[in-house]
């Protein structure tokens, strides 16, 4: 839910429930602004401390440290000096972040391409988060310092740099999740599945001079069109490797496209075993992805699938 | 019946059949009659074209006829068109630097079996390794020159192969300025083991292999050769033919079992035999005297002999007869009998015999003749080579040739383990082992082995008698011919594949640069390097 879109008064309150930010004071600076307040307004939450009147005081509650309140200021003093900037919750982060990096700018650092990647969160996010309409030129600002605090060297990384720059990581790491390749066996096979239609198909793909066996069977015999032929080694063509490898494959189900294609899949994964790096150009020649269509079902009252009975004239 | 027109060209015949005749005439009476009945009753039907009719339901649209344009092909135009052979495409672009298969290229061939052979006896008697070595190394230089090069055909064999119908209609010839040959491994090991085979010792080969492989160039390889070599070569170019019962045929007299001759049949076979050896035939005379219901001059030539006999279907027969023994008298040159589509002699043909029953093809007197010689019951006299390719395009299966010819390829390797009958298939056909030269004689001097082998014990003097029976039983096998020898084809080599595509390439055929990947790409779509799955793959597929 965009927050931001909302009425002042909305904001916060919408915010306290979705934010994924623990409603409290992070910065230094709204700290020390407050430190007077919190004696007037006891509650700590930032919105009662916005909107609610002052907590009654009954005279038999009363201590020892009563007698030092006796500050009262005549009108409400916002919580944190940026109130009168026009991102308030902005500029305290990226003043915070700031103040960090000055904290620690001796630290040693990593090369730029070295630091750990990070998915910091989109602007949409932060806007969410803060509950205001952030330009995308400023919350650039913030990414810039939180690159930097990344880059200092990950064995001296403070504990609460850790902390400011976990609020800024995305909740899910694209860069975290790396896929599972499975090993050659033994004898330096590698085997693949793939389906299409009602096809599957298993592929065994070993280093070799580009002989394919198909159920036993050369490829010529196996498949009589050519199409079918270059669509079930399309992985090896479309990556020049066709005298690079021997296929040896077992296809089953559905008719010779389907097999063929079942084989596409089948050796691109097996393929893939031997050379992760072609991931990208098989996704690109169509070796990756299964192709969910089937044949789609008859329907009562249709011909078939979709097709209707003749309209006839009573 | 045989046709009356030339079935290799559009040349039509002079005078219109009476089928024409009768067909124009029909034809015109149909206009006629209809045009009286026209005239008779005038139609109504235009108004009601549009009108329901009653308990008709769904929308009906007639649909109008096609519009005929043009004259229809005369009779066997379209099979003339059909069955013709181009050998020549004036677009395709001359290759420059083709060697011919001609006399100088056998010629090397023969020094390098010759040498083989020297090399061989060497190792017998002195085991001169060095003589070896050398002889290898000559003949591999000679041979990886020719190997995966394409050769031309020379004019004069272009045209007896075209006499002998040894090109066919599915082969791509008119894709390129004149025929060539690729010269394969296994097409160099046959013309060395035919050049052998001049000397004497038969050679009896079976072409085998998958659809496409090149079984029938490899015989038109051995065709050429053969004339090359200035053998008489006698070819069946389709097996079928003979068999499917479309000539007439006639059971001969004093055979026993009935033999059936196909008189038109033979005729034709004839005048092939004298074209494409016109060269050979035409200087060689009588020698025999023979028996022949036609007056015959003693000195006539043979070629002369084959032109009586094709001129007179009734006496094609026994002309044929007096041919070949004039063919396996003292002095001739060697001959190559050939035949394509096996498995269609090694089952019934679709003949009938008076009493019904199906006639067996090796009852048909053609295919008897051929079997005689293939089984290695008769032998060629004069040295020369019985061939037979084997067709998996709209072949009938004979299971026995299957089987026999798995079996004779695995004892050919040397396999362990044979394959052996199958106790529940009835369709076996026991004369197909005899036509392959396998027989009773064989399995018994096995048997004698066998015998000696489980009777010898540790004593000297069996020791020594076990050796002669083992000598005899080897001697007798010689004497003996065996089963025919088997020839696998396969794909070709990645070499062979560059070769051929490279002259497709200087042809103009193939508009792509030939390197190795593309090779290898083409070689593996065709299921390892079948010939004419490649040529799908790169010339008729092109898209």
């Amino acid at each position: 839910m965009k927050v931001a879109w909302l009425p002042t008064s909305l904001r916060e309150g919408l915010r306290c429930q979705f934010s994924v930010r623990p409603v409290a004071f992070n910065s230094n600076v709204r700290r020390r602004g407050l430190d007077a307040s919190t004696k007037q307004f006891s509650t700590s939450t930032r919105l009662q401390a916005g909107i609610a009147a002052p907590e009654i005081k009954f005279k038999n509650e009363s201590n020892g440290e009563d007698e030092e309140e006796k500050l009262f200021f005549a009108r409400l003093v916002p919580e944190s000096p940026s109130y009168f900037t026009a991102q308030p919750a902005f500029t305290d982060d990226l003043l915070a972040l700031q103040d960090l990096v000055r904290k620690y700018s001796t630290l040693p650092v990593v090369k730029p391409g070295e630091a750990p990647r990070v998915a910091w969160r989109s602007l949409v996010e932060y806007r969410n988060m803060v509950g205001e309409s952030v330009k995308a030129s400023k919350y650039h600002k913030i990414v810039e310092v939180l690159r930097r605090l990344n880059q200092i060297h990950p064995s001296l990384m403070p504990r609460d740099v850790t902390a400011a720059l976990n609020e800024y990581k995305r909740d899910v790491n694209p860069f975290q999740n790396v896929t599972k390749i499975a090993p050659l066996d033994e004898h330096g096979r590698a085997a693949g599945h793939g389906r299409r239609k009602t096809s599957s198909a298993t592929a065994w793909v070993v280093e070799g001079t580009g002989e394919v066996l198909v159920n036993g069977k050369t490829l010529a015999e196996a498949f009589g069109r050519i199409h079918d032929r270059e669509s079930a080694i399309w992985a090896l063509k479309a990556t020049d490797r066709i005298d690079k490898y021997n296929v040896w494959a077992r296809v089953g189900g559905g008719g010779t496209t389907g097999q063929a294609e079942a084989m596409t899949l089948a050796v691109g994964r097996a393929l893939l075993s031997h050379e992760p790096a072609l991931k990208p150009a098989l996704r690109r020649a169509g070796c990756m992805t299964r192709d969910p269509r089937r044949v789609e079902r008859k329907k009562p009252g249709h011909v078939k699938a979709r097709k209707m009975p003749a309209w006839v004239k009573r | 019946m045989a046709n009356t027109n030339c079935l290799r060209c559009l040349a039509r015949p002079a005078f219109p059949s009476p089928n024409i005749l009768n067909a124009t005439t029909r034809a015109g009476m149909g206009i006629q009659r209809r045009a009286a009945s026209k005239l008779a009753k005038p139609s109504n039907t235009q108004g009601r074209k549009n009108e329901k009719v009653k308990g008709q339901k769904t929308l009906r649209i007639k649909k109008k006829a096609p519009v005929k344009t043009g004259k229809p092909p005369a009779p066997g135009e379209r099979k003339a068109m059909r069955k013709r052979i181009v050998l020549s495409n004036t677009n395709a672009l001359e290759v420059e630097g083709l060697r011919e298969l001609d006399s100088k290229m056998l010629g090397e061939w023969e020094e390098s079996v010759v040498r083989e052979l020297q090399a061989g006896e060497d190792d017998l008697v002195m085991q001169g390794a060095l003589g070896l070595l050398e002889g290898e190394g000559g003949e591999a230089k000679g041979e990886a020159k020719v190997v995966g090069k394409v050769v031309a055909l020379m004019g004069s064999t272009v045209d007896s192969l075209r006499a002998v119908e040894a090109f066919k209609t599915t082969q791509g010839w008119g894709l390129f300025r004149r025929p060539g040959l690729l010269i394969r491994e296994e097409s160099v090991a046959l013309s060395k083991k035919l050049i052998l085979s001049e000397e004497g010792g038969v050679l009896r080969l079976v072409i085998d292999g998958e659809r496409g492989t090149g079984k029938s160039l490899l015989l038109l390889h051995a065709m050429a050769t053969a004339f090359v070599r200035g053998w008489v070569v006698v070819n069946i170019p389709e097996a079928q033919e003979v068999t499917n019962a479309m000539n007439d045929y006639a059971p001969l007299p004093g055979t026993t079992p009935t033999l059936y001759s196909q008189p038109s049949y033979t005729a034709t076979w004839l005048s092939q035999i004298n074209k494409a050896n016109l060269a050979l035939l035409s200087e060689m005379e009588l020698t025999l005297t023979h028996n022949l219901p036609i007056p015959l001059q003693s000195n006539i030539s043979l070629s002369r002999l084959c032109e009586l006999g094709a001129r007179d279907p009734d006496v094609a027969w026994p002309v044929f007869q007096a041919f070949w023994a004039e063919l396996m008298a003292e002095g001739r040159p060697p001959v190559l009998l050939s035949l394509d589509g096996l498995s269609n002699v090694m089952r019934e043909s679709a003949y009938r015999a008076p009493d019904v029953s199906l006639v067996h093809a090796h009852d048909l007197a053609i295919v008897n003749h051929f079997v005689g010689y293939l089984s290695g019951e008769k032998e060629l006299v004069n040295g020369g080579a019985v061939l037979a390719a084997t067709n998996r395009s709209h072949a009938p299966r004979s299971k026995s040739l299957d089987l026999m010819l798995t079996q004779l390829l695995e004892a050919q390797v040397g396999e362990e383990e044979i394959t052996e009958k199958d106790p529940f298939e009835k369709g076996y056909d026991s004369r197909v082992e005899w036509a392959l030269g396998v027989k009773e004689a064989e399995a018994s001097v096995e048997a004698d082995v066998e015998g000696v082998e489980t009777a010898s014990s540790p004593s000297s003097v069996k020791e020594v008698k076990k050796e002669e029976n083992v000598e005899a039983a080897v001697e007798k096998v010689q004497t003996v011919p065996g089963p025919v020898e088997v020839l696998k084809l396969k794909g070709l080599s990645k070499v062979e594949a560059r070769g051929l595509m490279e002259y497709w390439a200087k042809s103009g055929v193939l508009r792509k640069t030939v390197n190795e990947q593309e090779v290898a790409e083409k070689w593996a779509l065709a299921g390892k390097g079948v010939v004419a799955e490649i040529e799908r793959g790169a010339l008729r597929m092109r898209i």
